[in-house]
């Protein structure tokens, strides 16, 4: 029961700092921190690939940008396209490529699928590079209304305002999460880490792998695709530099193992770090790479299970000397 | 009735012949086990029977239907359960969530995606009856992985009777016990399979003779006899090839 009471008042200090944020800091802090929440849901994506099912993806960017592009050319394209069927587009684009490429992926584990998915990553990225009549080739897609958010009856929120779609850009955000969280707590994700520990037991017990391996790369796909979708209203503009390269596919990658692979928030930890990162590298050096990669390489060696093991080994260690003395 | 029954079946792994025309029949409700020497063909037998490989040539029925060749999922919702020679549970998850995958699976919850796993109770109880029968109730929280040696066997037989097979395969199931742990084992298996068919490889002569009703002894991939226990123990044959051998060895 305590510990019930913990949760809540844990999650209402979350709602209040993610209400009040926009009216304590900066326009620049407020983008700062939907692109964030976005590159959080992004990455807890790839996570559920990564540390439940126990596949890596190299060309996760493909599900994010596919979505991005998607929405990007909904609204350009389609005069009057409203809000929310525009991220629903995204979704949907990103889960259909997950379910058109599911075959040849629930197929393959270890280092083929991550190979795969990287091919296919690059293959997307070249597509949208060299279709220029559709994609814009290198100078991407920009200048699409962003429609406003239409309540029937109720209000019409303008989203051009930077507030308010702070406050979109994060509801969406944590729907889905919570969704996706909701997911792994239901048989379905249990079994989906069952493919993770032993995939050919759980063949022996009856249930179906490549079904169940699909079922959830299109989940990831789809999940990933509504988050370049929000990515492509935040930014006003999707290129394939942006949303399609290498570096879009590896960046989940980095926040998944810095947060925690195995654990639903650990990938969210990892993406503030990053974040948080960029913006103090930024204001002495242009080469964020380097410490990033320099962060990465640091917690692959000596800390293997992230930050969040870091901090439940500190927490074991603490509770056991608490017990023993 | 054959509950399970092989036709004329072969298996050679690029060449190699391992099973050679081998015609098993296991009548429902008996233990059967199938002893033979190492590389007799024992594993590939299970192998081939429950759709890990596909096999060269002939047929295997299950209940008078064809199964040849059918995915392991499949033969699993039609009532084959398995166990590993080599351990192979959910090393990561603990026991208790290992047992609840195979009630889930009993149960034909595949795909649902609207409760939490939690707070469905009567999995919950019935993964915890599971685990009271096979002792395996104070490691509930324990990862798989974490169990010692003889635990962890217990539980990966219990994996395969969780979805309460009609068939079960058990292969060498006491593997790499020690006396006690086998003991116990063979009692675990004669307690939660009352009245079940089961077919066991074993390599324990003891445990062979006191659990099986009808020995198959396979010998380079051929079936050299099948008959009750103290049938198999005269047949001169099966001394020359096996039971003679493992007498040297043990002196």
């Amino acid at each position: 029961m305590k510990n019930n009471n913990h949760k809540w008042i844990l999650w209402v200090v979350v709602f209040i700092i993610l209400a009040a944020f926009p009216r304590v800091f900066g326009i620049y802090y407020i983008n700062f921190f939907a692109a964030f929440a976005i590159f959080s849901l992004y990455a807890v994506t790839l996570n559920l690939m990564l540390g439940y099912m126990g596949v890596l993806s190299f060309g996760h960017a493909m599900f994010f940008g596919t979505g991005a592009y998607a929405t990007a050319l909904a609204l350009t394209h389609i005069q009057g396209f409203p809000l929310l069927p525009a991220v629903l587009v995204g979704g949907l684009a990103g889960g259909l490529l997950a379910l058109i490429l599911s075959p040849l992926l629930v197929r393959v584990t270890g280092t083929a699928f991550a190979m795969l998915t990287l091919a296919f990553g690059q293959l997307i990225f070249v597509l949208a590079l060299k279709y220029r009549e559709v994609t814009g080739g290198e100078d991407g897609i920009g200048g699409y209304p962003i429609p406003p958010l239409h309540i029937p009856g109720v209000a019409s929120i303008d989203m051009t305002n930077q507030i308010n779609f702070y406050y979109f850009a994060v509801a969406v955000v944590a729907i889905c999460l919570f969704i996706l969280w909701f997911y792994t707590q239901t048989p379905f994700g249990n079994v989906v880490v069952g493919v993770r520990d032993n995939s050919v037991r759980l063949d022996y017990l009856g249930f179906n792998l490549s079904q169940t391996k699909a079922i959830n790369l299109i989940v990831c796909g789809a999940f990933a695709g509504i988050a370049g979708a929000v990515h492509a209203l935040l930014q006003k503009l999707v290129s394939t530099v942006g949303v399609l390269d290498i570096s879009t596919s590896f960046a989940p990658i980095m926040m998944a193992y810095i947060g925690g692979v195995g654990s639903f928030f650990g990938p969210i930890i990892g993406s503030g770090v990053l974040h948080l990162l960029e913006d103090l590298v930024i204001r002495f050096t242009q080469r964020i790479g380097l410490v990033n990669g320099v962060i990465f390489i640091l917690v692959v060696l000596y800390a293997p299970t992230g930050l969040v093991g870091l901090f439940g080994a500190a927490k074991a260690k603490w509770f056991h000397r608490g017990k023993a003395s | 009735m054959n509950i399970l029954e092989t036709k004329g079946l072969y298996h050679d792994f690029s060449g190699l012949e391992v099973l050679f025309d081998v015609n098993l029949q296991v009548e429902e409700g008996e233990r059967h086990a199938v002893i033979g020497p190492n590389g007799a063909g024992k594993t590939t037998l299970f192998n081939v029977v429950t759709g890990t490989y596909q096999p060269s040539r002939g047929k295997v029925f299950f209940k008078g239907k064809e199964i040849t060749g059918a995915k392991p999922h499949k033969l699993t919702r039609l009532g084959v359960g398995r166990s590993f020679q080599i351990t192979s549970t959910f090393n990561r998850l603990t026991t208790f969530q290992n047992i609840r995958l195979a009630i889930l699976s009993k149960k034909g919850i595949r795909f649902h995606l609207f409760h939490k796993v939690d707070k469905m109770e009567d999995i919950t109880k019935e993964t915890e009856e599971v685990l009271k029968r096979i002792n395996l109730d104070r490691e509930r929280n324990m990862p798989a992985g974490m169990l010692s040696y003889g635990k962890h066997r217990s539980l990966e037989i219990s994996l395969a009777l969780a979805t309460e097979p009609d068939l079960i395969m058990l292969d060498e199931p006491t593997a790499g016990m020690s006396r006690d742990e086998t003991h116990y084992a063979v009692e675990l298996i004669r307690r939660l399979t009352e009245g079940k068919t089961v077919v066991i490889i074993e390599h324990d002569m003891d445990v062979v003779f006191s659990l099986a009703d009808r020995i198959t002894v396979l010998h380079h991939g051929e079936i050299l006899a099948t008959g009750p226990p103290h049938q198999i123990r005269q047949n001169q044959a099966v001394k020359d090839a096996y039971l003679g051998e493992t007498e040297v060895e043990r002196a």
